[in-house]
């Protein structure tokens, strides 16, 4: 839609508290116009903080937002009619049926359209004639979806939008970020699921304690981590131990497993070459292990290497 | 029944702020008629009076018991207060039951509590019982404040007695509501409805031949005539029902599946109609059940006022004491009345335009507003399509009071212009009832937290003013800050425009100051 026009979300240094607590503290965030970003941290690491901040619901106490080129709070109205939202806690007029929820959402933001609407309401097998009070979790959530996909906006902000979804509804949602990405639209995608991430996503920032500590493509991301090396020579194997950048090394006569940084990579593979390698597999490391990284500090390569 | 004991203790323990403000309100409802009564009714000759006015009366008889009762002044106690404390008594058992099983399990609480070690029937076991240790505590503080205030023990003790086995009545009828519908509002629409009917059915029964009133749950606690005759045995009836409803509950509950009802909901429309497409859409539709309850009931309330306005005059006549009580003391005697009701039916009113103002509120913790706010809706339209409902319905709650009072008024004396008078009275209050509106959106915009509280004191504060103002002497500017003192008594004063434009410019600024702090908070903290 416009590609060319800057980055769709622009956040630099926010912070945010409530009380005594701080939700946000210096975060950035910037996601460019036509990606689909993923937003990944553990709970109450303040992605929902962030999205409601950008949706002018929270006025934040330092720092910079920008959406679409205009400021969250002050442009709010404006702003909203060029994006949808999908909450990560769906709650309904329990005595206002999911049909007309859809339709309300998507008239107050400036119309829907109908043909997409019927097809997302299959595609979801979503019955829109139930009560809001009989939906569950899961149910809720496809009303916020389909009222917010069946829309023109040009920025859709998920917050875990498919937490309580099974997995064929899963992958139909999947289908549906890929469309909106194919026509053009920006997603903002919180999310703890990382598989789902690393099947939607172009950039992953990653959040923990309301501060980024990661942000990139996936492929600059998994430069800063390990791939998993199985291995298999003519030659008994030696000296791998002795290579930097090694680690986890389980040697058995001809076979090795071992793990690699990324970085030294090619030098380990030019060690092996002269062994006659009979068999290698390596698997590129998953955002699981990056999460992991993050969130457990025991993980951490210097403390694994003084554990061994 | 395995863990019924448990549920008990924790309910109790659930219940610890919301029990006793029922208990408390049917208490005090009954301790102020006991006082009150015998103090204007002190000598036989005072009893015989109203014996005289009331018993030809058929709107008095229909709105509280039969004559019977008035032979004592205990008995005129029961008269007056018994069947409003019942219905008072009956809602909180009402509430006691739907909340700890349907809600419950509409909300999927009680899917935890049931897969724990915990029989099918120990919830509802354990809320029987909770209900009649709820029972038991109105009956005996029925019997202290009534005992206590002067009147025979034994007519006190089956006065509480009586009550409580409404309430038992309608517990054990809840619990037969909750297993049958498969939504909390369906099943409190229905008990609520047999409540209804017990009213009527007994009222019915008193103008008649008595024979309605014994189909009522209200009528058998009425028929054991406390303080007059005081006969236990119309209460072998609610025993009896309640055994068997209880039973019924029991079976029911047995057959049916964890969270469904034996009456499937009816489905709803695929798509929104066209009225159901801006926030103004949203706000009507969410609140039009409310709007139409409180406007039907307080035009049936104004009609109840308005038709024994003829006999009041009468009443007062013999009566000099209750003049006293009227603003304009015993001259132009019914306008006095009229105003006096009018004011009662508009401090309701107020009652009503904070609960829709307060709904804004309601919307934003509960994360509602959340959706409509991330749309092309700004704070402002939306506060002011709350606000509409607000404007708009009290406005319209007001014109049913004065209808109802203005047709009932009307039809007794036989003058068709009364309804025109009195609607516009009635029309008269609403920049009063706007303000205290008003005060509940400067709370929500500035102390969002403690709105509900503001909001409620500012209602009881402009209660007790109106009210009790002459009696308790409060100082000056205490009564002069509440916007019904500057409203005009009509129509024992003339309507004029100048403080009603003045006092809906109060209002209009003090809303316009709650949206200012609305629109520079975080919104849902």
């Amino acid at each position: 839609m416009n590609a060319a026009n800057g980055p769709a979300i622009e956040i630099a240094g926010l912070t945010k508290s409530f009380g005594r607590s701080v939700a946000l503290d210096g975060l950035d965030l910037t996601v460019g116009s036509g990606e689909v970003h993923g937003f990944l941290g553990p709970n109450g690491s303040g992605k929902t903080t962030t999205i409601r901040v950008l949706l002018g619901l929270l006025r934040p106490d330092a720092g910079t937002a920008r959406m679409l080129g205009q400021d969250p709070w002050r442009d709010a109205v404006a702003l909203h009619r060029r994006i949808a939202y999908v909450p990560g806690d769906v709650t309904l007029w329990p005595t206002i049926t999911g049909g007309e929820v859809i339709d309300l959402l998507g008239r107050m933001r400036g119309g829907l359209h109908r043909a997409r609407r019927d097809e997302l309401l299959e595609r979801f097998d979503l019955d829109p004639r139930k009560k809001a009070r009989t939906y569950s979790k899961g149910n809720r959530q496809k009303v916020a979806l389909v009222a917010a996909l069946a829309s023109d906006a040009e920025l859709l902000l998920l917050d875990e939008p498919t937490s309580g979804l099974d997995p064929l509804m899963e992958a139909q949602f999947q289908h549906c970020v890929h469309q909106a990405k194919e026509e053009g639209r920006t997603v903002l995608l919180s999310s703890h699921i990382l598989a789902e991430v690393e099947a939607l996503c172009d950039r992953v920032s990653i959040i923990r304690l309301g501060r980024t500590v990661e942000t990139g493509t996936l492929r600059e991301l998994r430069h800063l981590t390990r791939t998993s090396i199985a291995v298999e020579t003519a030659q008994p194997l030696s000296g791998i131990d002795a290579l930097p950048g090694v680690h986890d090394l389980v040697v058995d006569d001809h076979h090795a497993r071992f793990d690699v940084d990324t970085a030294q990579l090619d030098a380990v593979v030019r060690r092996l070459a002269p062994l006659g390698v009979r068999s290698l597999t390596s698997t590129p490391p998953t955002l699981e292990e990056m999460f992991l990284r993050h969130y457990g500090d025991e993980e951490t390569p210097t403390a694994a290497a003084v554990a061994r | 029944m395995t863990g019924a004991g448990g549920l008990l203790r924790f309910m109790l323990r659930r219940e610890r702020f919301a029990l006793p403000w029922w208990l408390a309100g049917a208490t005090l409802l009954v301790l102020v008629q006991s006082t009150q009564s015998q103090n204007l009714y002190d000598t036989p000759e005072d009893l015989a009076n109203l014996r005289r006015t009331l018993g030809g009366n058929t709107a008095v008889i229909a709105m509280s018991g039969p004559v019977r009762l008035l032979e004592t002044i205990g008995g005129e106690v029961a008269f007056e207060i018994l069947a409003f404390v019942s219905i008072l008594v009956a809602l909180m058992n009402m509430f006691l039951v739907g909340r700890h099983t349907r809600a419950d399990e509409e909300s999927g609480r009680a899917e935890l509590v049931r897969s724990a070690r915990v029989g099918r029937a120990a919830t509802l076991a354990a809320v029987l019982g909770l209900a009649l240790l709820a029972n038991l505590a109105v009956a005996v503080l029925l019997f202290a404040v009534t005992a206590g205030t002067g009147l025979p023990p034994a007519g006190s003790v089956l006065f509480g007695v009586s009550v409580a086995a409404v309430g038992m009545t309608f517990a054990a009828l809840t619990a037969v509501a909750v297993q049958v519908f498969e939504s909390t509002r369906a099943a409190y629409g229905a008990v609520a409805l047999v409540l209804g009917a017990a009213f009527v059915l007994r009222a019915a029964g008193d103008v008649g031949s008595g024979a309605l009133s014994w189909v009522s749950p209200i009528g058998w606690a009425q028929r054991t005539f406390p303080f007059v005759d005081n006969r236990w045995w119309p209460l072998l009836v609610p025993v009896a029902l309640g055994a068997l409803l209880v039973t019924a509950a029991l079976a029911l509950l047995g057959r049916r599946d964890f969270g469904a009802g034996l009456v499937r909901p009816r489905p709803g429309r695929p798509s929104a109609s066209p009225a159901l497409g801006s926030p103004w859409g949203l706000a009507w539709r969410l609140q039009r059940g409310p709007v139409v309850g409180w406007a039907v009931g307080l035009f049936l309330l104004g009609a109840a006022y308005g038709s024994i306005g003829e006999s009041i005059e009468q009443y007062v006549a013999d009566n000099p004491e209750v003049a006293q009580f009227l603003p304009g003391g015993a001259a132009d005697m019914i306008n006095a009345y009229l105003a006096l009701t009018m004011t009662t039916l508009a401090l309701m009113t107020a009652a009503f335009g904070v609960t829709a103002a307060l709904r804004a509120r309601a919307e934003e913790t509960s994360g509602r507003a959340e959706p409509v706010l991330a749309t092309g809706t700004s704070r402002a339209t939306w506060l002011a399509s709350h606000l509409s409902v607000a404007v708009g319905g009290s406005a319209l709650v007001l014109a049913a009071a004065g209808a109802g009072q203005g047709l009932a008024y009307g039809l007794t004396v036989g003058d068709a212009n009364q309804v025109p008078r009195l609607l516009g009275v009635a029309l008269g209050y609403l920049p009063a009832v706007l303000v205290v509106a008003a005060v509940a959106v400067l709370a929500i915009g500035w102390l969002p937290r403690a709105a509900a509280v503001v909001a409620w004191v500012a209602v009881a504060y402009c209660a007790v003013i109106a009210l009790f103002a002459e009696s308790f002497d409060l100082p000056g500017w205490l009564r002069r800050a509440s916007p019904f003192a500057h409203t005009p008594q009509a129509p024992l004063e003339a309507l004029t425009a100048t403080p009603l434009v003045l006092i809906a410019l109060v209002a209009v600024v003090v809303a316009i100051s709650g949206y200012a702090g609305l629109r520079r908070r975080d919104v849902g903290y």
